[in-house]
């Protein structure tokens, strides 16, 4: 039964890793592709030296866990909220999934507009109800500016948490509720000792899942703000991208690829280790 | 009373939170059926004072929109059937059978798609050449799937994890097999979690753009790239954009609209103790 | 066996007679792959048009988005390594020196030299198409060249004539700031090189080895960051302002003056009428300048196998009426002297200051890290200075370094 899907990840994402994972030994340069000396870790010593990549690894903390931690805020209680019997329960449904339903460009664009300092809509509307004294120029500010692209991806990725929670919720037996409304529970005992462990498994898979999603995707902040300014938004998948491509370095940008890689790894040895434990 | 708690309780947060999901998506549509004078007059008015069509009329009568739509339509649709296909069997072996190694192997799942794919994508296109593959539905649909298989039989694992073992197992008792067991018991009982996978399968592979960028040009081209031919070097298609925008976002809600039916069910107390 | 190499050997007798070619040849397809700003535009018309006059050639045009230049080059190295590259592509000399470096360029020289329409492109234009190495790779197919846009009726307002130096500039955008008004629209972020470079290099100093940070050079660059940090002519949101923020700012008047070039000129008039023109950008005290010449070149790549058909399509698409033809699909400006001599695209105003620019246009340095600079290293340090994270020194101290060591 497994065998089909793993001669798909096999062909079609595990040759083209171990093919970057050995590029990573080697100076690739893009525009030389003929030239290709083996420099062994040359790469990764490199790029740890650089303090540009600390730089991005800081940013990619901040980056992950606001962003994980807000949208999953969000959308456990939207999966929540929507769980429950009310008439137009099937339309919330269907629309809470809008934002999840565009293109990263599209959400890029909208947001750097409505976070404009001239343009923006929201400048307009903090000024005219007296929060904000003056325009903020959101992402021209290092201070603001990693605040704006990650209110863009929370915006962007809450509804997954809503759609695979809520799926998750259908799975508790109502009986169980029932009994401990017998019970006398009230509606914290009761998601505290059933809803909490009965969507444990699903909580961390879908955090987990997040987590590697968001710590990899770079195209919102690719088109927010590239990076900057300066690098107060450059993570660590948009400095390898922009080492190979925008730089030409290949073997570089693979090694950086492949450190986040083993970063990410640890986070996820260490669930699996939880998960083997219970 | 009770009334009144639902509607302070339960409807008005939900207002709050459709309110947050909504609104930049309306201000898009305002946008796009307003003409582009209003658009850099600061500071912005909240509402349009005029109303024209000419941006969506424009954007399905002379661009290729109309076709993108179905481009990408297709490829989506085709990767939640090859997804579902690979990850529903997979994962009921992950949950089902306790075989050596799995633990390992199904974080080997993982670990291959934290991978970059920005970084993937130059053996990926070597790849799809030696196989005759770009430019093709076929190509894009075999990368999306792929690209998602990881998470959907991880997410699909814990859902049919949820299923009590007993069920099956007396199914099997019943002189069903294994197969059957899964397709006709375990299957049905899992729906909302098939359902939830199969809505991510469809939005990452509508979302999708390095890929479709890279693997495909003449014969394919979804949305996505479409959108990005909006935004050229000197010019940005404003209210095109704004349009294809507003448009792009209404498949995935549309089919969620009646997928989310499928969500509620899953487990009786009727299934449990049978 | 025999037979067919008999058959063959008859073929080429007959497609080396040249009244058979017609009939005995397939024709040759040809991959061009373009980007116009306008996906309304297509180039079907000009396909269409050469199909016609050469039967034997089939164009087979790709539109391939931009993606602030990212995308186009990413897809463009990709299928270069790949083996899968197209024909003949549109191309930006920030690629030249990597594109030389692959080896995946076809020298035009021979073709340029025997081509008719060659003298009705400028020798400027020759010369800035010329590679390091004397050669020419790239055809110019379109161009513009940078120039400041200017609110003729807010300096009239303030009693104060064109800029045409750098004192004269910022006496001018000191007096056009206040409220919720900015003298100059600075470009910080994404492409702000071209409008920087102006100031950088006007009094003198050229993008050479050295002449990044040569007295008059560092001496410019803290002018130009000076504008933001100190004398504040510019809006706060200047350090990530890319090309969309600066056109809607002068658009909606917030600012008075912008550097920008021809392909935004129409809606200027559309949206100001009269009261807007476009002048060279300001220059040195003793009359130098430099004006950033923005190319829109065609090439033919060295795995073409048809390089002679490729070549007559980009030539074919830089002569006369067809590069009109072109040039109106893509919104530029023509780059031949008999379509410039009745180009109607534009008000006249725009094209003269584009026209006077050009015996001061310049190009970055033809090097394998022109496309980082434009893309990474120029906004990542050009913002931390403008945010006071670094000195205006240290930015051109990065760019030296990142051009020649």
């Amino acid at each position: 039964m497994l065998a089909p899907a793993l001669a798909a990840a096999a062909i079609l994402v595990l040759l083209p890793v171990i093919d970057t994972l050995w590029l990573s030994l080697h100076d690739v340069i893009l525009y030389r592709p003929r030239v290709r000396p083996f420099i062994g870790l040359g790469n990764y010593t490199r790029a740890l030296a650089d303090p540009v990549f600390w730089e991005s690894l800081t940013n990619s903390l901040v980056w992950v866990i606001c962003a994980v931690s807000l949208q999953f805020t969000l959308g456990f209680a939207t999966a929540l909220l929507l769980n429950r019997n009310f008439a137009w329960r099937g339309i919330a449904r269907a629309l809470v999934v809008v934002p999840w339903a565009l293109p990263s460009v599209i959400i890029g664009l909208i947001w750097t507009w409505m976070l404009d300092f001239n343009l923006g809509v929201l400048n307009n509307i903090g000024v005219l109800l007296g929060i904000l004294p003056h325009s903020v120029p959101w992402l021209a500010q290092s201070s603001t500016a990693m605040a704006g692209v990650i209110l863009a991806v929370v915006w962007q990725g809450f509804p997954f948490f809503a759609v695979t929670l809520l799926a998750g919720l259908q799975a508790i037996p109502g009986e169980l509720y029932e009994a401990a409304s017998i019970d006398g529970a009230g509606a914290w005992g009761k998601f505290r000792h059933i809803t909490l462990p009965g969507l444990a498994g699903v909580i961390a898979t879908a955090l987990l899942l997040r987590m590697i999603w968001v710590a990899n995707s770079l195209d919102l902040i690719l088109v927010m703000t590239g990076g900057g300014p300066g690098t107060a938004t450059q993570t660590l998948p948009l400095h390898a991208f922009l080492t190979a491509w925008s730089g030409g370095n290949y073997g570089q940008g693979s090694a950086l690829a492949v450190l986040l890689t083993l970063l990410l790894l640890g986070v996820v040895v260490s669930y699996v280790w939880r998960n083997r434990a219970e | 009373m009770t009334r009144l708690k639902r509607l302070l309780g339960t409807e008005l947060p939900v207002v709050l939170i459709l309110a947050f999901a909504l609104l930049p998506w309306i201000w898009m549509m305002l946008s796009s059926v307003r003409p582009d004078a209003e658009l850099t007059h600061s500071p912005i008015a909240l509402w349009p004072h005029q109303l024209t069509l000419i941006h969506h009329i424009e954007l399905l009568q002379r661009t290729s929109f109309a076709q993108n739509l179905r481009d990408s339509l297709i490829v989506a649709c085709g990767a939640v059937t090859l997804g579902l296909t690979l990850a529903l069997p997979a994962a009921y072996a992950f949950s089902r059978f306790r075989f050596r190694g799995r633990n390992w192997l199904r974080t080997q799942f993982l670990v291959i798609n934290m991978f970059p794919v920005v970084m993937l994508i130059l053996p990926l296109f070597v790849l799809m050449r030696d196989f005759g593959l770009l430019d093709t539905y076929f190509a894009l649909i075999a990368g999306h799937a792929t690209f998602t298989l990881p998470f959907a039989i991880w997410l699909l694992t814990s859902y049919v994890d949820g299923i009590p073992q007993e069920l099956d197992q007396a199914a099997m008792i019943d002189g069903a097999t294994r197969v059957q067991a899964m397709l006709l018991v375990v299957l049905p009982l899992a729906m909302p979690g098939v359902v939830a996978v199969g809505i991510y399968l469809f939005i990452t592979s509508w979302n999708e753009y390095l890929f479709a960028l890279m693997m495909t040009g003449r014969n394919v081209r979804t949305v996505t790239v479409a959108l990005q031919l909006f935004i050229g070097e000197n010019q940005i298609q404003w209210g095109l954009l704004m349009a294809g925008g507003t448009l792009v976002a209404l498949p995935a809600t549309i089919l969620f609209l009646f997928a989310q039916r499928r969500l509620v069910g899953g487990l009786t107390g009727g299934a449990v103790k049978g | 066996m025999k037979r067919r190499t008999l058959l063959t050997g008859a073929a080429a007798t007959l497609a080396a007679t040249p009244l058979a070619r017609p009939h005995a040849q397939k024709p040759v397809t040809i991959r061009w792959w373009y980007h116009f700003d306008d996906p309304k535009a297509t180039p079907d018309e000009l396909v269409a048009a050469f199909e016609k006059e050469n039967p034997g050639i089939r164009i087979e045009p790709e539109n391939i988005p931009w993606g602030g230049g990212g995308d186009y080059d990413n897809r463009l190295y990709t299928s270069i390594i790949a083996n899968n590259a197209p024909d003949a592509a549109m191309v930006k000399f920030n690629n030249l020196a990597r594109l030389m470096e692959m080896d995946a360029l076809a020298p035009l020289d021979k073709w340029i030299d025997a081509w008719p329409g060659k003298r009705d492109i400028t020798d400027d234009l020759w010369r800035l198409h010329t590679a390091p190495d004397g050669k020419r790779y790239y055809m110019p197919l379109q161009y513009v060249v940078l120039y400041l846009y200017v609110r003729l009726d807010l300096l009239a307002k303030q009693n104060l004539k064109v800029p045409t130096n750098f004192d004269e500039f910022l006496t001018a955008a000191k007096a056009l700031t206040g409220g919720e008004q900015w003298g100059f629209g600075m470009r910080g972020g994404s492409g702000g090189h071209d409008s920087w470079m102006p100031f950088a290099f006007g009094t003198g100093a050229k993008p050479v080895k050295g002449g990044f940070v040569s007295p008059a050079a560092l001496a410019q660059n803290r002018f130009f960051i000076d504008l933001h940090r100190v004398h504040k002519v510019t809006p706060p949101s200047a350090p990530t302002d890319a090309f969309l923020q600066i056109v809607n700012n002068l658009k909606a008047g917030r600012v008075a003056m912008t550097v920008h070039h021809i392909s935004t000129a129409n809606t200027m008039v559309e949206t100001f009428g009269d009261a807007i023109t476009a002048v060279p950008v300001p220059r040195g005290p003793n009359g130098s300048g430099f004006a950033t010449f923005g190319d829109g070149s065609t090439c033919v790549f060295s795995a073409s196998r048809n390089p002679e058909a490729a070549w007559k399509w980009i030539s074919w698409l830089s002569t006369g009426p067809n590069n009109v033809l072109y040039n109106k699909a893509a919104g530029q400006m023509t780059v031949t002297t008999s379509g410039a001599a009745n180009w109607t695209l534009h008000p006249k105003r725009f094209v003269d200051a584009t026209v006077q620019s050009l015996p001061i246009a310049g190009v970055l340095p033809n090097l394998p890290q022109t496309a980082d600079f434009t893309r990474v290293v120029w906004p990542q340090n050009t913002q931390k200075a403008l945010l006071g994270q670094i000195q205006p020194d240290d930015m051109m101290q990065a760019f030296e370094k990142l051009f020649f060591g």
